[in-house]
């Protein structure tokens, strides 16, 4: 990863490294390294749904139908489009061209946001059809069906944990945002802007991988 | 050089907020700065070694007395000093609390922290404020279990297998498992930083081959930690979610199945006992040589042998589940497997016994550690061939034979390598020597009372005592009450270190640089370092383990 930079653009050394190269390296390796973590984090989860939906196929099938196809197709276009305006943020780091920076990155937490928006819609109507069978309090649609409820929370927990990772991503990218549009910002982090895009890209990847896993092979 | 240098050019090149030094003590990392916030908000490895220090031992302390608490109650064979809810707390508080909170971080988060950029030539790690960040994930963890402990404690063993945890325990198992699933952040990162510092922060010309087999063993351990924590992460995650919603994954009343949390649990736990055995490894790998003033034995092949320990790992934790129900094809891979990890197991004793071997052999407290964790972890290992083939197996699972097993291996070897460099770079971390004649007798109290402690057990074991239980038969009674005095002396002998060594930080000799003539990059800077580890860049010598014996095994190699 040797992009090349504009004037005026560039990171300041930390005390600990000899060079800019050796500590620009050191945080591409160590994204990577978190990146693979968070990986297997979400590795095991799908694991579990593809055991769950090998082990009960009709359970899981009549479960997924109840899913919300569409919104999650729309989600899956929304955080493309994100990647698409962090990469543009990216560039124009590279650039130097700071305000435009500036402004993608808003957009990109806006679209973040808008995911989390329909999410949200999603689960409220999720809640009115009664198809959250962790309330103990509610009846649950599909109550006939046992192993039904498995897959559905199985979809809550890898749900609910890949909009924990976004809802983290939207904070740091705001605040991010707050400093970079500070003036020499990108004199000296301009390395952080690269680093924080690959942890946005990977949000999207898991939604990427999430959203065929639930909604779409069991249907 | 700016050319304003006139008449106080020396004092233009001093740092601007660097103390003055004093002839007495030159600033070193220790002394730099004195006050609480610059402990609490440090970003030097070589502090937050010394935090993670201060509060393992704390959790060591803990974990201790509640197996002085199992001790006691297993003196009589009815179960009469206790009720059985208090031996099940009792044990599971043990468990916990040594497994997670002493035994994963204990030498990567002190002496690995401490020692890795020094062994490098580096000035820190490559992430210093997420090291620190790792210090307040693992308290916050930490906090959370001890709060479980101190508002009744939890029966499911260290294990916190489903059913039981999910659905039959009574006690506080939420917080605990949430505690415990947030440690695993902390380890995760203490992983990444060294993976990364290991790649990038390398002094020139500090070649792969060249690192001393402590930064290899720790490579082995980070790479575990980054591939196998996020795994369990998950799985408890699973499990707080199913004894809090009931969701249903381990239930199989919902179709789901309480066995594929335990192989979920052992995808990541039996990698964690390398997690806990390879950096011991490591610091045998230092004590052996300086103590013969020898080079290790077939060096590359020790660095092999533990990225293959840490490679083979993952793929044995069936061994755990011989008779848990599942197909005798998978034990049979798992139980072969299990033996192919033996293998650079042994070639990593073998390579430190030629070490020794024709070696200048002083028998100094560190040594005497190593040389008692090499004798115990022989007899853990080889007892794990013994558990991993098939047919004893189902003879000795669930007795106190596996108990023996693995206390060979994590207190035999892990908590031994632990204190012997402990002892081994007191001198480095704190600037002074400890008293010699007191840190032999409880080298050797340790390694009597260890054995008295966990030898009974493999008879034990064998004769069929189960593990867990507050009640055993009567004719078991002579073997277990030589195992509780045998804790008593393996008390002792923990209690001396702590006394001694806290006594050797006010009035203990001052520590030259290097008081054991010793190799590595940790020897060529001042006893205790300055905060920025070398006052010039260090050398790195031509090869590692550059000792004066060295060329009669070189001759012995080619006969
Ligand atoms: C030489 C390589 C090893 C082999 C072949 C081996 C084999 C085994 C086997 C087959 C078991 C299961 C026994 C049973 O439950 O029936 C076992 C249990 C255990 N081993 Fe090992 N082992 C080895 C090394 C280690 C090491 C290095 C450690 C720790 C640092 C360790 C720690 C444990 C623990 C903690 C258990 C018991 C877990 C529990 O049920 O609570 N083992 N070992
Ligand atoms: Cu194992």
């Amino acid at each position: 990863m040797s992009a090349r930079l504009a004037d005026g653009v560039g990171t300041e050394r930390a005390h600990h490294f000899e060079t800019v190269a050796q500590q620009r390296y050191a945080a591409t390796l160590g994204i990577w390294a978190w990146l693979i973590t968070e990986l297997l984090l979400f590795a095991a989860l799908f694991l579990v749904a593809l055991i769950v939906r090998i082990q009960h196929p009709e359970a899981t099938q009549e479960a997924a139908r109840h899913l919300k196809f569409w919104i999650g197709a729309v989600n899956t276009v929304v955080l493309i489009v994100s990647s698409l305006t962090m990469s543009m943020a990216i560039e124009f780091s590279r650039l130097g061209w700071q305000r435009a920076m500036v402004r993608a990155m808003l957009a990109t937490a806006a679209l973040g946001s808008l995911f989390l928006v329909l999410k949200g819609y999603e689960y409220y109507a999720d809640y009115t059809e009664h198809m959250m069978p962790f309330l103990g309090s509610r009846p649950y649609e599909l109550a006939a069906s046992p192993a039904s409820r498995l897959f559905v929370n199985l979809y809550y927990v890898a749900t609910l944990l890949h909009g924990l990772h976004l809802l983290t991503g939207i904070s740091l990218l705001l605040g991010m945002t707050w400093m970079a549009s500070k003036a020499g910002f990108l004199s000296r982090h301009q390395n952080w802007i690269e680093i924080y895009g690959l942890y946005w890209h990977f949000i999207d990847l898991i939604w990427i991988m999430a959203f065929p896993i639930l909604y779409v092979v069991n249907r | 050089m700016s050319a304003s240098g006139t008449v106080d050019s020396g004092l233009a090149n001093r740092e601007p907020h660097a103390p003055e030094a004093t002839l007495d003590r030159p600033a070193d990392y220790l002394h730099a700065e004195s006050t609480l916030r610059s402990w609490f908000l440090t970003t030097d490895h070589k502090r937050i070694a010394i935090l993670y220090l201060a509060s393992i031992t704390a959790f060591f302390i803990v974990g201790a007395v509640a197996a002085g608490v199992v001790r006691l109650a297993l003196v009589v064979p009815n179960g009469a000093v206790m009720t059985n809810d208090t031996y099940n707390k009792a044990f599971t508080i043990h468990g916990v609390v040594m497994v997670w909170f002493f035994l994963i971080p204990s030498i990567p988060a002190t002496f690995g922290n401490f020692l890795i950029p020094l062994m490098i030539g580096a000035k820190d790690l490559a992430f210093p404020k997420l090291n620190l960040t790792s210090w307040y994930v693992f308290m916050t963890g930490a906090l959370f279990t001890m709060v479980s402990v101190v508002l009744g404690g939890i029966d499911t063993g260290w294990t916190f297998y489903a059913p039981l945890s999910t659905a039959f325990s009574n006690g506080w198992v939420l917080p605990a498992l949430i505690g415990v699933t947030i440690v695993g952040f902390s380890s995760i990162l203490t992983g990444l930083n060294f993976v990364v510092t290991i790649h990038t922060m390398r002094a020139t010309g500090m070649t792969w081959f060249k690192l001393p087999i402590f930064v290899w063993t720790h490579y082995a351990t980070s790479l575990i930690f980054l591939l196998a924590t996020p795994v369990i992460t998950t799985a408890l995650i699973l499990l707080i979610m199913e004894r809090a919603f009931h969701i249903g994954v381990f239930d199989p009343a919902f179709g789901g199945d309480p066995v594929l949390f335990q192989h979920l649990f052992w995808f990541y736990s039996h990698p964690a006992v390398y997690i806990m055995v390879l950096p011991g490894m490591g610091v045998i790998s230092e004590i052996v040589p300086a103590f013969a003033q020898k080079k290790l034995f077939g060096y590359r092949f020790v660095a092999y042998a533990a990225i293959g320990l840490a490679s083979v790992t993952f793929f044995v934790w069936g061994h755990h589940m011989f008779i848990n129900g599942q197909s005798d094809l998978a034990s049979l891979a798992f139980s072969a497997l299990s033996f192919a990890v033996a293998v650079p197991s042994a070639v990593k004793v073998y390579n430190w016994t030629a070490t020794i071997h024709k070696g200048k052999l002083r028998l100094d407290t560190p040594m005497l550690y190593a040389m008692g964790y090499i004798g115990l972890f022989v007899l853990g290992g080889l007892t794990g061939l013994y558990l991993a083939t098939l047919a004893i197996n189902q003879h000795i699972h669930a007795t106190y034979f596996v108990v023996a097993h693995f206390h060979y291996i994590m207190v035999g070897g892990t908590v031994l390598a632990f204190l012997g460099g402990l002892h081994f770079w007191w001198p480095k971390f704190t600037g002074r020597m400890y008293n010699e004649a007191w840190g032999r007798i409880s080298a050797l109290l340790i390694f009597l009372g260890f054995n008295v402690t966990f030898f009974p057990q493999f008879i034990l074991g064998y004769l069929g005592m189960p593990r867990r239980y507050a009640t055993y038969p009567p004719e078991f009674q002579l073997l277990n009450v030589l195992s509780s005095a045998g804790a008593t002396i393996l008390a002792a002998g923990y209690i001396f270190p702590m006394l001694y060594l806290v006594y050797s930080l006010w009035f203990g000799k001052k520590a030259p640089a290097n008081p054991w003539d010793a190799k590595g990059l940790e020897w060529e800077t001042a006893s205790p370092p300055p905060t920025l580890n070398f006052t010039s860049p260090p050398v790195v010598p031509r090869v590692p383990y550059d000792y004066p014996i060295q060329e009669q095994e070189t001759k012995a190699q080619h006969r």
